[in-house]
């Protein structure tokens, strides 16, 4: 029980909108196998979102640990009758503490650009983050196998392929459930290399 | 002056409470239509509020004697991060 919830608390992770309604506080942790990602961003408006993220990236201890003040941007969004598109922009200042190469607490930069398209049935979402000293690109794709109205429990089967710049050789392919309810995400799943991915959103 | 404050506190008494039928486009996460829900409860006169993601609809219900306008929907659910389409009154 007790590694279940450790599995679970250090695997928490948020992939969702990057910007959310104005005035809404997002908060997510995400975890899987070589990567940690968690962050707090508060919507201003709903084109733009600050906060603060933590990203841990790397194998055999050799870890980036990225600290950023952090800012999204929604650049474009499509509310369609029946789908919703989406544009983002990602932009980081902090920094990254490489320890493993005697290099604490250097400044960091990071930028990216996100995409999605999704309609009550069917999701699809598209990433691309460049950090100082490694990049990382992530798609996903997926399908909701019931139309869930608003008070109910919405469930997706989706297929994640992630690649990092010197820990990835190749895609790491991770199927997965999400789950949300109300305010709160979750999701879990499991790569094809057997590293767990659980994550965890919440939006107040 | 007592005339007009009485007259004011009459007209506003004879408002009934309305049920506003707002149609919503690209409403299709339950979780990102929370933003809707919160948006709402800092408008007064608001007596509760219903999405309905099959419909596209949110369905608000005022309060006796309260006012909630088409600029005031419309703001709410544009700062939720959506566009407003017809509004209907009953």
């Amino acid at each position: 029980m007790k590694k279940a919830l450790l599995l679970f608390f250090i695997s928490l992770n948020v992939l969702a909108h990057p910007v959310i309604y104005q005035g809404g506080i997002a908060v997510s942790s995400s975890n899987m196998g070589d990567m940690n990602n968690n962050y707090i961003l508060y919507s201003i408006t709903n084109r733009w979102a600050f906060g603060v993220e933590h990203w841990r990236m790397g194998k055999d201890q050799k870890n980036n640990d990225y600290g950023f003040l952090k800012m999204n941007h929604l650049l474009w969004r499509h509310n369609g009758d029946d789908s919703q598109a989406n544009l983002y922009l990602h932009g980081g200042l902090g920094v990254v503490d490489q320890e493993w190469r005697n290099k604490n607490l250097k400044s960091s930069m990071m930028g990216g650009v996100e995409a999605d398209w999704e309609t009550r049935v069917l999701y699809t979402s598209l990433k691309y983050l460049e950090f100082t000293s490694t990049s990382m690109a992530q798609g996903r794709i997926g399908f909701s196998p019931r139309l869930a109205n608003f008070n109910e429990l919405q469930t997706w089967f989706m297929v994640q392929g992630r690649w990092v710049r010197d820990m990835d050789e190749t895609i790491q392919i991770t199927p997965l459930v999400r789950f949300f309810y109300h305010n709160i995400l979750w999701e879990m799943g499991s790569s094809t290399r057997g590293e767990w991915l659980l994550n965890f959103m919440i939006h107040y | 002056m007592k005339m007009f404050i009485l007259g004011v506190l009459l007209m506003s008494s004879l408002v009934k409470a309305e049920e506003i039928k707002v149609e919503v486009k690209g409403m299709v996460c339950s979780m990102c239509a929370q933003g809707i829900q919160k948006k709402f409860k800092s408008v007064n006169g608001v007596e509760s509020l219903d999405v309905n993601l099959d419909h596209k609809l949110v369905t608000i219900k005022t309060r006796d004697g309260e006012v909630v306008s088409d600029s005031v929907i419309k703001k709410m659910i544009t700062e939720a991060g959506y566009n407003v389409g017809n509004i209907e009154r009953k």
